[in-house]
């Protein structure tokens, strides 16, 4: 059992740690021999003994943050990396591979140390959050060893900071590393867990937007269920933790009936709608079908659902229409860039209709698609000017091809008679 | 000085008097007082009687056209060109602008613009009616051949107005289109790269591009066509129109290219005009985003008949299709050298005429192909460039695991 968290610290997750300990750390050796051994483990198996065996760790060492750091092998390890020889190297504090428990321990006796890691701008409460965690009520309370430590999520050699491409902690990544134990059937069901949530992530409007729009603001796993105190949001903080990045729809839910009945008789979350793992937008025409998951079809409720579903179609095809007629104006040479923001303004505008339509208040969506329909006919007011001009500059083919064909006439006329007169016709002028 | 002044005065009211018959020229003259006195000292008028009372062959007839129709349009082009030239402003920064300024704020400029657009197409299948014409003629044979090397030439210069004006609108279709020519042009082996690096003047289609194609397309060009224009029909005139085959010299006096001929001319030319304006209105050449290096459009859209053959070229036969078009294009320019013979008709050259026939066939069957669509994906060499330039590495992209240390990552 490990002892209480003030004895340990507890590696930070995104491995943006680490440290010049090796000021804090004691010396190697005590010798000018062991001084000089005791140089950097990435320069060479002649300065640095643990080299001489474990040569292939040296590469995947020296591209993570802890060789930057100067934290080296023995610190974690233990053993005295002056010695040349198995016995005497893996002799003393030698601690070899390390177990989870053991993993923890190592890691928190530097990222559970304020002292260090204030420096780096770390937090060092890994540990204590760690333990509000399902993960560490299971390693640490329970003695799981199925249960993660620090060194399943951050690699332990090549420690990279959060913001690194490469590092599984990476936005586009953790999901793959949380994937790792949580699309393993055989590890999950003993716990009724379900697997494939990754999956659904990558395809729910959340994945998208990260994965395919590159928008980092999208949350992974780690944004919904946190990252060291991992643990499902509970029926009733569904809309707290949604509403940390929806603030506004959140604030829209409130005020409407749903939001009201949060916390009472009938307590509902986003998710009702939504979905978890697999969040996707309600498509317009499928509100009222939405409604009828718990109202009675034909019902007062269901035919809220249908009106508000009827506005937001209506205000969809305003927008659509505008849109498209700001294409033809661009197609036919119009300048518009006040087409454009007038479009901007309703977009915005249709934006906070779909916001509002979480209050289920039929009013102020009345108030605000009249405010989409007014710019949406604006611009196409424009393109509808264009097109009579358009129009016109077809009714001028008339002239051109009278007087055209007019000329054919005339010189059809005077070839004729010149063909019907002698052949041998001189030159005129 | 009265004297003198009596004897102007004198001079004008001949002038006037002679001005008062029914001839085009005089007309003229009464509208240009001055040119009495010009054609005094140089003899214009009497020069162009001449000219226009020059008799034609008998056989010159309507399908001799073509050669005049292509001069008319280069003309079309000539002055919608200047005239679009008064607005548009060859910039970044204003090129597009400008264009939307030509298009829906100057008085009939829609129809200048979309006139040059349309007249640029028109004439490509003009010259290329006129080519067909003379090569199944056998008109290419000597004495003839240098008309036609020159006409070839001509070709090419035509060719090359249409594809520096193209990228000229400055939006999206027009940049990446040139940014694909520019692409295949860099990749012929040898001079490939610094012709495309000559053109380009700069690593991507950029504003020196822009420069470069103007200053090319009204400065460069027009004056080589001007030279190859005049050579063609110096050429032209000395060696008369070639005879159909087996035509057999009479006394016959022929037809007098004054009023004959030119009211031949009038007919077509009003035709031409008529229906170009026509394709200008039905079908104006729609204008895309505006240019931008940062961002691939979903689809680029053909507003040039040689640009719809390449793509026809492109998508049935690939790229060795294209190579291989070119190549009889070129065979077609060395035609008069190889064959000389002008005895034989081209029935019994099989091989010439497979040629020919395989060329002009060939133009309207991509030109048809590639009508057919509508627009097409940048190609997949540009798109992947911008999506590497844009990808973002990931653990297994990445060469983080070099020289085994896959193992290393396990983990003690």
């Amino acid at each position: 059992m490990i002892k209480p968290a003030g004895s340990f610290g507890f590696m930070l997750i995104l491995a943006c740690s680490f440290t010049g300990l090796s000021a804090a750390r004691p010396a190697v050796a005590g010798t000018a021999a062991g001084t000089a051994y005791v140089q950097d483990p990435a320069s060479s198996p002649q300065r640095y003994g643990c080299l001489i065996c474990h040569a292939d760790k040296r590469r995947a060492y020296q591209l993570g943050i802890h060789s930057d750091r100067g934290v080296q092998c023995h610190d974690c390890h233990g053993g005295n990396p002056t010695a040349f020889e198995t016995p005497e190297a893996h002799g003393g504090d030698f601690r070899g591979s390390l177990g989870k428990l053991e993993s923890l321990e190592v890691c928190s006796s530097c990222h559970a140390d304020p002292d260090q890691m204030r420096q780096y701008g770390l937090p060092a409460d890994q540990i204590a959050e760690l333990r509000t965690s399902r993960h560490g009520q299971l390693l640490l309370d329970a003695g799981n060893l199925d249960a993660p430590t620090c060194s399943d999520c951050h690699d332990p050699h090549t420690t990279l900071r959060p913001d690194d491409a490469r590092s599984g902690v990476y936005p586009t990544n953790i999901s793959a590393t949380c994937a790792r134990c949580h699309d393993d059937e055989s590890l999950m069901t003993p716990y009724g867990i379900p697997t494939g949530q990754v999956a659904e992530h990558r395809h729910s409007a959340h994945g998208i937007a990260l994965y395919e729009d590159q928008n980092f603001a999208a949350p992974t796993c780690i944004g919904c269920h946190g990252s060291h105190a991992a643990l499902p949001p509970n029926v009733g903080e569904i809309s707290n933790v949604c509403g940390r990045c929806h603030v506004n729809v959140r604030r829209a839910f409130d005020l409407g009936p749903h939001g009201r009945l949060e916390g009472g008789e009938a307590p509902l979350g986003c998710t009702d709608c939504h979905s978890n793992h697999d969040t996707e937008r309600v498509a317009t025409e499928r509100i009222a079908e939405t409604c009828e998951g718990c109202h009675e079809a034909g019902g007062a409720e269901t035919t809220l659902g249908e009106e508000v579903e009827q506005v937001l179609r209506r205000a969809a095809s305003e927008m659509e229409s505008a849109d498209e007629a700001v294409e033809e104006l661009v197609r036919r040479g119009h300048e518009v860039s006040d087409e454009r923001f007038r479009l901007r303004a309703a977009l915005s505008e249709f934006r906070r209709l779909e916001t509002l339509q979480h209050t289920l208040d039929l009013e102020q969506m009345a108030d605000v698609e009249r405010l989409i329909a007014s710019a949406s006919m604006d611009i196409r007011g424009k393109a509808e000017v264009s097109a009579e001009e358009k129009w016109e500059h077809k009714l001028f083919l008339i002239p051109i091809w009278f007087f055209a064909l007019g000329i054919v006439f005339l010189a059809g006329y005077r070839l004729r008679r010149l063909r019907s007169e002698t052949p041998d016709v001189e030159g005129t002028l | 000085m009265f004297k003198r002044v009596r004897t102007w005065l004198g001079q004008i009211g001949e002038d006037i008097r002679q001005s008062t018959d029914a001839s085009l020229l005089s007309s003229m003259r009464f509208l240009g007082l001055l040119y009495g006195r010009i054609d005094r000292e140089l003899p214009i008028d009497q020069a162009l009687r001449k000219a226009w009372g020059r008799r034609l062959p008998s056989y010159v007839g309507w399908r001799h056209m073509f050669g005049g129709i292509a001069y008319l349009l280069f003309m079309v082009l000539v002055v919608t060109g200047v005239l679009l030239s008064f607005y548009y402003r060859p910039s970044v920064d204003e090129a597009y602008a400008s264009l939307q300024y030509i298009a829906t704020e100057v008085p009939f400029g829609w129809m200048i613009r979309d006139l040059h657009v349309w007249s640029a197409n028109l004439i490509v299948l003009a010259i290329l009616a006129h080519m067909a014409r003379v090569f199944f003629t056998g008109a290419y044979r000597p004495p003839r051949e240098t008309s036609w090397l020159v006409g070839v030439l001509l070709l090419f210069v035509v060719l090359a107005f249409g594809g520096t004006g193209y990228l000229l609108p400055w939006d999206q279709w027009a940049y990446w289109t040139s940014t694909e020519v520019m692409s295949v042009i860099g990749r012929t082996p040898v001079v490939g790269g610094a012709i495309a690096g000559l053109l380009t003047g700069d690593v991507f289609v950029s504003g020196a591009t822009l420069s470069r194609f103007f200053a090319l397309h009204v400065i460069v060009l027009p004056w080589a066509a001007f030279g190859l224009l005049v050579l063609h029909f110096v050429v032209v005139r000395k060696h008369g129109t070639a005879p159909p085959r087996g035509h057999v010299e009479t006394q016959d006096a022929g037809t007098p290219f004054y009023p004959d001929h030119l009211l031949r001319m009038v007919i077509v030319s009003a035709l031409v005009l008529a229906v170009s304006i026509s394709l200008a209105a039905l079908f104006p050449r729609a204008i895309g985003d505006p240019a931008t290096p940062f961002e691939l459009p979903e689809g680029l859209v053909s507003s040039w008949i040689v640009v719809d053959v390449s793509l026809g070229l492109f998508r049935t036969l690939g790229v060795w299709g294209f190579v291989g078009f070119s190549a009889l294009g070129l065979l077609m320019v060395i035609l008069p050298l190889v064959d000389r013979d002008t005895e034989k008709g081209l029935r019994r050259k099989p091989v010439v005429l497979g040629v020919g026939l395989l060329f002009f066939l060939g133009f309207l069957a991509f030109w048809a192909v590639g009508r057919q669509i509508d627009s097409v994906p940048p190609s997949v060499e540009i798109e992947s460039r911008i999506l590497e330039e844009r990808a973002i590495p990931t653990p297994e992209a990445s060469d983080v695991s070099a020289d085994g240390d896959a193992e290393a990552r396990q983990g003690p």
